[in-house]
């Protein structure tokens, strides 16, 4: 039964660009009506990972992917993903009616299916407008629109909100958790990781070709961090990291951020160290900061 | 080849053709500039067994062909991979050979009008002594002639960006159209312009579309522009094969 559920399935992903290794033995499920995040920091193998996924890149040796039961690498397997990029330029005398039409009929789908998609995606209105002449937030939607005129049983999202405002951020992760409940399946890479938790039902966790943490999103915050201390400081980094209570720290020219489970402590700790310390805060911590944890907790065991 | 898609396809780069059609209009209107320019003055003298104004449709009409169907597809492709459009069709299953079939064909309005308006142009300064039958062969020798051209520009278009593309293919056809004699006839030219153009695709497809007037051999030609899409034709795959989509 779980077999049929998986539309997803990839097991000991392996990737090298000649002498350098994108990915080490990455394992992934997505299953219908599931949206797992991808989260890590540049160079952590995300974007091998979904070149995989969406067929651009040839499995190496031991890498085993399947989308529905199928090879990436065949055409027929590519007709079921969705794929939404960060950037795509669309040709600018094309009109969305166009671009949306072309895409059902480029996935095998009738012209007619366009309208309904474009209604779903407050398009409609904008079916004449060419290209060129759309905001950022319309580019997104069409391009959305584009993905799920093919009916995809995965859509792959690459950084979906970047550069969009507001009220488009929240639109779009509307269309997606209504698709979600709808049963497709969706892989989304971002760092806008608070907002993909309202949509992730998996956070996973990629640093440098591994994944690092797997988890729910509010599992992986209930482990971790509870809260952010910042301030302005004269301490260097090794100073903060070293400090007790300190999961995680960074710094920023002079102000520095730390990632705690005991706030009293560091506090106590910092004020200590340094005296002179001005603009001192205290905030709850959330996704974000569970990920630098992780992330930073891997690269000190690897030292 | 799924027809569905190769018609979209198509429809789309006509599309972009006429509604931004910018840049075709200069790859019109310089060779019929330079061709009325030429045809003045050199139109009215013998070439074989035709007047040169009518010959010169011929060559100069592969000047005019190839400056629309060897930069057009090339810089489309370069365009489409700069932008992410190209990675897109990849990933949406659409077969390459549909995007770049496509590319080409939309580009045969645009040749056939590079033609017809040199033609006309021929008529009007009264340089044209050649029959419609006639005419037509050269148009269609010049069009299917022009493929192993489309290659070249697309090989080229799999590698470099936009500016890159529209500025190598140009470094190559407005040399080989100098050397091939398709400005100003071999004969006013140096020998060694002759000695070299005989190496040249451009020569032999100029010279092919020529005997569609004089009736010369055309085997010679022919077998030389078969050679340049053997060797041009892998060059374009393996181009692709190397394009970062």
């Amino acid at each position: 039964m779980e077999r049929v559920n998986t539309v997803l399935e990839i097991r000991g992903a392996q990737h090298s660009y000649r002498d350098q290794r994108a990915l080490s033995g990455v394992d992934l499920d997505v299953r219908a009506g599931e949206c797992v995040a991808l989260l890590g920091p540049n160079g952590a193998g995300k974007t091998t990972l979904v070149n995989l996924v969406i067929g651009l890149l040839r499995p190496q040796s031991g890498t085993h992917v399947r989308l529905c039961g199928g090879s990436p690498a065949r055409a027929s397997t590519r007709r079921k993903i969705g794929v939404v990029q960060q950037s795509l330029g669309f040709p600018a005398t094309l009109t969305v009616l166009e671009l949306v039409t072309g895409a059902a009929v480029r996935a095998g789908r009738s012209r007619a299916t366009a309208g309904p998609v474009l209604a779903e995606l407050g398009l409609t209105e904008l079916g004449k407008r060419r290209a060129a002449k759309l905001s950022g937030g319309q580019r997104q939607r069409v391009q959305l629109a584009m993905a799920l005129v093919a009916d995809p049983a995965l859509l792959v999202l690459d950084e979906p909100t970047v550069g969009l405002d507001v009220p488009s951020r929240r639109r779009l992760w509307n269309t997606l958790a209504e698709r979600k409940a709808r049963g497709t399946a969706m892989l989304v890479t971002t760092h806008l990781i608070e907002e993909s938790a309202e949509v992730a039902d998996e956070v996973v966790v990629l640093d440098r070709g591994k994944v690092v943490a797997k988890d729910r999103p509010d599992a992986l915050i209930a482990k971790l961090p509870d809260r952010t201390v910042s301030a302005r400081t004269a301490l260097d980094l090794a100073a903060l990291r070293g400090l007790p209570g300190a999961l995680w720290a960074t710094l920023d020219g002079r102000q520095a951020t730390l990632a705690t489970r005991e706030p009293e402590t560091l506090v106590r700790a910092l004020l200590a160290a340094d005296g002179a310390l001005t603009g001192l805060r205290v905030e709850g911590a959330g996704l974000e900061e569970a990920v630098e944890v992780v992330i930073g907790q891997t690269m000190g065991a690897a030292a | 080849m799924n027809a569905r898609v190769l018609r979209v396809e198509i429809a789309d780069e006509l599309r972009g053709i006429l509604r931004e059609p910018t840049a075709l209009f200069f790859s019109i209107v310089m060779p019929v500039a330079f061709f009325a320019l030429f045809v003045s003055l050199y139109g009215d003298q013998p070439s074989g067994t035709v007047q040169r104004g009518t010959a010169m449709i011929a060559t100069f009409g592969t000047f005019g062909v190839l400056s629309v169907v060897l930069l057009n597809p090339g810089t489309g492709i370069a365009a489409d991979r700069g932008s992410g459009w190209l990675r897109a069709k990849r990933v949406s299953a659409v077969p390459i050979s549909s995007t770049l079939i496509a590319k080409v064909i939309a580009t045969m309005p645009y040749a056939v009008g590079v033609l017809t308006a040199m033609t006309a142009t021929a008529a009007i300064t009264g340089n044209l002594n050649g029959s419609v039958a006639d005419l037509m062969r050269v148009y269609v020798a010049l069009l299917i002639g022009a493929i192993p051209f489309a290659l070249l520009g697309l090989a080229v278009g799999f590698q470099a960006s936009t500016n890159a593309c529209v500025a190598i293919l140009n470094a190559i056809l407005f040399p080989a159209a100098i050397l091939s004699g398709l400005w100003m006839p071999l004969e006013i030219l140096p020998d060694f312009f002759g000695d070299i153009a005989r190496f040249l695709p451009t020569y032999h497809l100029a010279q092919l579309a020529l005997a569609q007037l004089t009736s010369a051999p055309v085997i010679g030609h022919l077998l030389a522009l078969l050679t340049a899409t053997a060797v041009i034709a892998p060059l374009a795959a393996l181009s692709y094969r190397r394009a970062r989509p």
